[in-house]
């Protein structure tokens, strides 16, 4: 949630408020568990036979949603448990339900009161699924360790991070966001390149690398878990276009046929080649782009994708990731989607964050200004402003 | 005309403008033709448009008939004359590359667009401030009819009740609803389309606009009137002739058509190669927000672009030909 919070601030706020109400709204339709808000069922606890297109492929069009709420990784708790409970769903959906955690105020009119103002209102809560991990291999749910050559990165990344926010109260006060790091003056590092191509919301805001890529309207990577999907299928070749985050989706185009490009040619999404192997399209993606990483997979990242329509209503989607500089082993994701209504229509498909991106913009000029009203000695050091972990809460600040 | 070489500007956008005809497009030798069988019609008869498709004109410069310029952007030379401009700052480093190729025009009849006198007004106004006003050097959504036309190619996906355009520039997307849905809850750049055949020609109703596209590069635009009726007949196996009416009360006297044929990409292994420009443009929209700035002559949000042009020794004129 915390994170979500994050990715929100900043962007433009009409277009993405809609968009989040859109997907909240599609959500809230779902009924419980086991049901569906697609044409293709009408309530019936059995859906009908998976249908086939007129050419004799599995037909897997329709808008399609994940309409349950499932742990990535699987908690320590369940170890090696695959599936909930009922009992165990019914408790963890209460719980989410009484979260009060999303309407928390800080301060109010403090900046993390204002940086926190996507409350629940702006976010939607699934039931909780079946399984305890959306990883289902390795069979500890869990994605295998790093490479240790990944890790140093990861590190090395992370020191960069924290040495910009030592100044910060967020030091100062050991607060959540300054884990691992320490309080001291302002680092040198801030005049600093970042060490590796920057992807993520830093304590400094010199210009547009310095922000996420959901501040600059990027966020949307391939492979996604949480967004509808429209899947419109022909003969040779089979268009996806996802709708994720909050105005970031993206589109996709499978080829049935041909070849993947030569390995210079990085593209955003990747390239994507498919094949039906049975009932099953298989879905291989290659020569994704350094820039636009998977959990910091890219270039080097092989997607492997299977799409099998179970019945009228249902689609098993997995996806392997391998990249054998990033992890020790391949990974697996699985999940299954549920038709929508294609009548309602409510996928949004005109991603335009950045047609409205007010964010980024007002966020540089904020910056440019804090620069001035330091330099001419109306306003503190910049350095020592937290304007990255904002939604940290600070012990010192909370209300009550 | 002037006016223009004021406006904030980047040369690097406007190269990525100037050369994206044909750039995006990858041809692999010994791959397999990734278009839909020539001549194809679908399990239900209909023409088969699947594959990757691209118009092949200089609509996307100006949709009217219009003589070649030296530069999209241009300024007085020695002479007054209009035909005698020469090219401006943004693109003068781009030499014979930066010039505006000439058309026929695209505009059925008498080749005008039927402007209201105010509209026209601020048609010309657009023109006058191209590089700040157009959407396409933003990367915007570029609305329908534009995306058809630009300098980048699109696929077609023909489903069995949708049919699917995505488009290289800005990973932009339509679906074509050959079935009934509910309409967007909010106006579009893309508009929203709905399909149905007519013989053998597909119709297609676009409305729900949002009146923040424009139609090329030199400033035609409309409002969130704009209603379009496209009609998509097939001319041959590789040829699609594409017929746009466009009515928009609050901008044109009357409706308006424009026609061209759209291209098959025969190439083995065509691939719509995504021009995700979002990240292209962030210097040109946000550069003067920098905290050190990479143009150095910012005024504001006025970008001043000397062009510094440095020849490296034994490049002199003619000098590297002789070599």
């Amino acid at each position: 949630m915390r994170r979500r919070i994050f990715q929100a601030f900043g962007f433009a706020v009409v277009m993405t408020a809609l968009a989040a109400f859109l997907q909240s709204a599609a959500s809230g339709q779902a009924p419980a568990p086991g049901g569906a808000a697609g044409t293709a069922s009408t309530g019936n606890a059995k859906a009908g036979p998976a249908p086939r297109t007129p050419w004799g492929h599995p037909d897997l069009q329709g808008i399609w949603l994940d309409e349950f709420d499932t742990p990535f990784e699987r908690p320590a708790q369940y170890a090696d448990k695959e599936f909930f409970t009922e009992e165990e769903r019914t408790a963890r959906d209460e719980k989410a339900t009484a979260d009060a955690g999303r309407n928390e105020r800080a301060n109010r009119g403090s900046a993390q009161d204002v940086a926190g103002a996507y409350n629940a209102v702006f976010t939607s809560a699934k039931p909780t699924g079946r399984r305890t991990s959306l990883v289902v291999d390795p069979p500890n749910g869990r994605i295998p360790d790093r490479t240790s050559e990944a890790q140093e990165r990861n590190r090395i990344d992370q020191e960069f991070r924290l040495a910009l926010l030592q100044n910060t109260p967020t030091c100062k006060n050991q607060a959540p966001g300054c884990r691992g790091g320490k309080y001291g003056p302002p680092s040198p590092q801030l005049k600093e390149q970042s060490p590796f191509y920057n992807t993520q919301r830093m304590n400094r805001h010199n210009g547009p690398e310095d922000q996420s890529m959901g501040d600059r309207c990027m966020l949307g990577t391939t492979p996604d878990f949480n967004g509808f999907r429209r899947i419109v299928q022909g003969p040779n070749v089979i268009a996806i276009g996802i709708d994720t985050g909050q105005g970031q989706g993206y589109q996709r185009v499978v080829y049935l046929s041909g070849s993947h490009p030569p390995k210079n040619v990085h593209l955003r999404h990747g390239d994507s080649r498919g094949r039906f192997e049975g009932e099953t399209l298989v879905v291989e993606t290659t020569n994704f782009s350094p820039k636009f990483t998977y959990r910091g997979a890219g270039e080097n990242l092989t997607l492997l994708e299977r799409f099998t329509r179970l019945d009228a209503r249902t689609i098993e989607y997995s996806a392997t990731m391998t990249d054998a500089t990033l992890w020790t082993a391949p990974w697996t994701v699985k999940q299954e989607l549920t038709m929508q209504s294609d009548e309602q229509n409510r996928i949004y498909y005109e991603p335009r964050c950045h047609e409205g991106n007010y964010g980024l913009p007002s966020l540089l000029v904020g910056a440019r200004l804090d620069d001035k009203a330091f330099r001419e000695g109306k306003g503190p050091n910049p350095a020592s402003q937290d304007t990255a972990t904002c939604v940290n809460e600070l012990p010192a600040e909370r209300e009550n | 005309m002037a006016g223009m070489i004021r406006g904030s500007t980047v040369v690097a956008a406007l190269v990525a403008a100037a050369l994206g005809a044909g750039a995006t497009v990858l041809t692999m030798r010994g791959g397999k033709q990734a278009a839909g069988p020539t001549g194809a019609r679908t399990s239900d008869g209909r023409p088969d448009f699947s594959g990757v498709w691209q118009a092949m004109n200089e609509a996307h410069w100006d949709l009217q008939a219009h003589e070649a310029r030296p530069a999209v952007v241009t300024q007085q030379g020695v002479y007054e004359y209009e035909y005698a401009r020469v090219p401006a700052a943004p693109v003068l480093a781009l030499g014979a590359a930066g010039g505006v190729p000439g058309s026929l025009g695209v505009v059925q009849g008498d080749g005008q667009i039927p402007y209201k006198a105010e509209a026209l007004a601020v048609k010309q106004e657009n023109a006058a401030n191209w590089i700040d006003r157009d959407p396409e050097l933003k990367c915007y959504l570029p609305g329908i009819p534009r995306a058809m036309y630009m300098p980048y190619p699109f696929a077609i996906v023909q489903g069995t009740d949708k049919i699917q355009m995505t488009f290289a520039f800005s990973n932009a997307a339509r679906v074509i609803h050959m079935n009934k849905v509910e309409g967007p809850p909010d106006d579009t750049y893309m508009g929203h389309s709905v399909g149905r055949w007519d013989g053998d020609t597909l119709v297609v109703d676009v409305t729900n606009f949002n009146g923040k596209n424009w139609f090329d590069r030199a400033g035609n635009y409309n409002s969130d009137a704009l209603h379009l009726v496209e009609r998509f007949t097939a001319i041959s196996a590789d040829a699609i002739r594409y017929d746009v009416t466009i009515e928009d009360p609050k901008v044109f006297s009357r409706p308006w058509t424009i026609s061209m044929p759209l291209y098959r990409r025969l190439e083995p292994n065509a691939t719509v190669l995504d021009y995700n420009c979002i990240e292209f443009a962030e210097e040109f929209m946000y550069g003067n927000l920098r905290k050190e700035q990479l143009v150095k002559h910012w005024e504001g949000e006025t970008m001043i672009v000397d062009i510094t042009r440095k020849i490296p020794p034994g490049d002199k004129l003619h000098e590297w030909y002789r070599r």
